[in-house]
């Protein structure tokens, strides 16, 4: 079952090994074996049990994918879950790349500090978190409370069990993702070619452009491939904040698994969930060195 | 590439005259730039050669536009540049680190400064091909910088630096990541462009052969301010002090009290100027001569590098003839003696 962030960072990085190329297993090649042991017994079995289970239960054949692709509702919620991924990802890109700008730019101090602050979400509870925002943003929370005192609104405006409240909630817990990756990349790029092309003629903000801005390509592709695909497998997130309208393919899962007990129909949708992650890597990795960005082979 | 030198004229500028005036430059606790004041005349090969930390590159700096002078002004082609910021400057900048974009091919590199001048699409590809043709380049076009060596990468940047026919050619040390053989052709280059492009070349470097190989007038500079300026002919010939005579070449240095000499000046005799002789033996009339003993011989393939101690425990450098009169050795008695005229009395500034 998808457990939000922490798992699909995982499943961004499984790839990196495997296209690695491959090196004598000598002496400490043999400390990995634990590692592997471990995956094999909590990873992959289930995984294989899985994959059969959506195949034969509850009777052998395609069914649970035919009902999944055959019916409206189940795509529809495939479809929340791109276009919600998708809103994260830009937000998180919007409000992150211009962080990890600044975040080159400041003295070391500052850059310490907007890097503690970045990280503070790691360091929290997801259900804390969660359940924060549930009381910033209900009715009578904090950001209601405040706008109608400067008399902006007459009434509580509603910021959770919809679209908002999921975004917000989401969009700080990918933050991180997006602000380390691009950060990682700005910081070697070197500040002098943009000072060159200034003297070449370029305005600082063509400059700007032309030059730095592509050569952050690399983190960018890096920040979004990383949070969308963390974004589609978020349960705890929309299951809190969003509302009925808003289910992400997380809750499907949950729902069909806990409260209708059909676990080859969760099966099914697990395996779709962990394809499409796979495809869309496979896609991105043909445009951008992922090993690279997710600390592999350089 | 030299012969052909229509592809050059095309791209050459007019030279224009650059006046750097009472520039003064401090950071936190010391004075980079301190009051100086140069004109560079149009076309000219100037260069600003000092030891590191002497403030020569931050004057170019200052003259790109990269680094504000806290007062002072800087006039190119007699129009006031000290406020206009770097990109209207219309200088060509080459650095030693080559900032050549890495994101982009080789032609795209030299097309930027045209491209962002809004040159037609047409002009642009003809005169990026002359530029790439100048600096024999011109079948690396598509390659990216990273495909080339560091010498490649540095003509590119020169390519780049002159296609947009800038007022001045600016370049930082631009020589200085290259190894010597390298350096020494791309000198050749660099001076071959001067001549045929007529453009005001401001060159930095801490190289003081290189300085004296290529420059017209060279600006000497020691913690900020200008020691002498000159051709390397005055420089060497004739140094106004014991730092420029130092810096420039290899010295005898004589100091403390001479005949007719006032304290604060020292005595300067170049190598080449020191003839070796026999213990003894008759001197040419009129010579300055001091007995030692040879310490050491360096053969030079041109020449040899005679090392002499002298009684006071000083030494002192004389460059000879492999096949002169005397075949100096380790321990052989001589007399070191010089022409009067060679015997510089220059300003000692380098004490304490």
């Amino acid at each position: 079952m998808p457990q939000e962030a922490g798992d699909a960072p995982g499943a961004g990085s499984s790839p990196a090994p495997a296209r690695r190329r491959p090196r004598i297993l000598d002496g400490w090649g043999l400390l990995v074996l634990p590692l592997v042991a471990f995956l094999l017994v909590v990873f992959v079995a289930p995984l294989v049990s899985i994959l059969a289970r959506s195949f034969t239960d509850p009777t052998t054949g395609l069914d649970n994918y035919r009902d999944f692709f055959g019916s409206p509702v189940y795509l529809d919620v495939l479809g929340n879950t791109f276009r919600i991924s998708g809103l994260v990802t830009l937000v998180t890109l919007l409000l992150g790349f211009p962080y990890a700008y600044l975040m080159t730019l400041a003295p070391p101090l500052w850059r310490n500090l907007m890097l503690v602050a970045v990280l503070i979400p790691f360091w929290t509870s997801l259900l804390v978190r969660t359940f924060a925002w549930v009381l910033m943003l209900g009715d009578t929370g904090v950001v209601n409370q405040f706008l109608m005192s400067i008399g902006l609104i007459d009434e509580p405006t509603q910021l959770i069990r919809n679209q908002t409240g999921v975004l917000v909630g989401m969009v700080q817990v990918m933050l991180p993702y997006a602000v380390l990756p691009m950060f990682a990349t700005m910081r070697q790029i070197d500040r002098r070619l943009v000072q060159a092309a200034e003297g070449l003629g370029a305005r600082p903000i063509s400059a700007f452009w032309r030059v730095y801005a592509p050569l952050t390509l690399p983190g960018v592709a890096a920040s979004c491939l990383l949070v969308f695909i963390s974004s589609i497998g978020f349960y705890v997130t929309p299951a809190l904040l969003g509302g009925p309208k808003d289910m992400m393919i997380g809750e499907l899962i949950v729902q069909q698994l806990s409260a209708v007990l059909r676990w080859g129909f969760a099966s099914a949708l697990a395996v779709v969930l962990l394809l499409v992650t796979a495809a869309l890597l496979l896609l991105v990795s043909r445009i951008v060195n992922i090993g690279k960005f997710m600390g592999g082979e350089r | 590439m030299s012969q052909n030198p229509s592809t050059t004229s095309t791209l050459a500028g007019t030279g224009v005259s650059i006046d750097i005036r009472n520039v003064v430059k401090t950071y936190k606790t010391m004075t980079a730039v301190d009051d100086v004041s140069l004109t560079i005349e149009p076309g000219e090969f100037l260069t600003l050669l000092g030891s590191s930390g002497s403030g020569k590159s931050t004057l170019l700096n200052i003259i790109a536009g990269f680094i504000d002078a806290d007062s002072g002004s800087i006039e190119v082609g007699g129009k006031d540049l000290t406020k206009v910021p770097p990109y209207r400057r219309d200088l060509g900048m080459v650095f030693q680190h080559y900032a050549l974009f890495p994101h982009m091919s080789v032609w795209d590199n030299v097309a930027f400064p045209l491209k962002r001048r809004g040159v037609a699409k047409a002009q642009v590809a003809e005169r990026v091909q002359r530029a790439l043709d100048v600096v024999e380049l011109g079948h690396l076009g598509k390659r990216r910088p990273a495909q080339l060596s560091g010498g490649q990468q540095q003509r590119v940047a020169l390519a780049r630096a002159i296609v947009f026919q800038p007022q001045a050619l600016l370049m930082d040390e631009p020589l200085g990541a290259l190894d010597k053989r390298l350096r020494e052709q791309l000198q050749l280059e660099i001076k071959r462009l001067h001549r045929e492009l007529g453009t005001t070349f401001v060159f930095v470097t801490h190289d003081q052969e290189e300085a004296l190989a290529m420059s017209d007038r060279i600006a000497v500079m020691r913690d900020g301010a200008l020691v002498q300026v000159g051709t390397p002919v005055e420089l060497y010939e004739r140094p106004a002090s014991r730092y420029t005579a130092e810096f420039l070449g290899e010295s005898n240095i004589f100091t403390g009290r001479t005949h007719g000499v006032d304290d604060g000046s020292a005595l300067v005799v170049r190598p080449e100027h020191v003839r070796l002789s026999a213990a003894g033996a008759e001197l040419p009339s009129g010579h300055n001569a001091l007995d030692g003993v040879v310490r050491e011989v360096v053969y030079l393939g041109s020449g040899l590098r005679v090392e002499v101690a002298l009684p006071d425990g000083r030494h002192l450098i004389t460059r000879s003839e492999v096949r002169g009169a005397l075949t100096p050795s380790p321990g052989l008695p001589v007399a070191a003696h010089w022409h009067p005229e060679h015997a510089l009395v220059v300003r000692d500034d380098t004490a304490a």
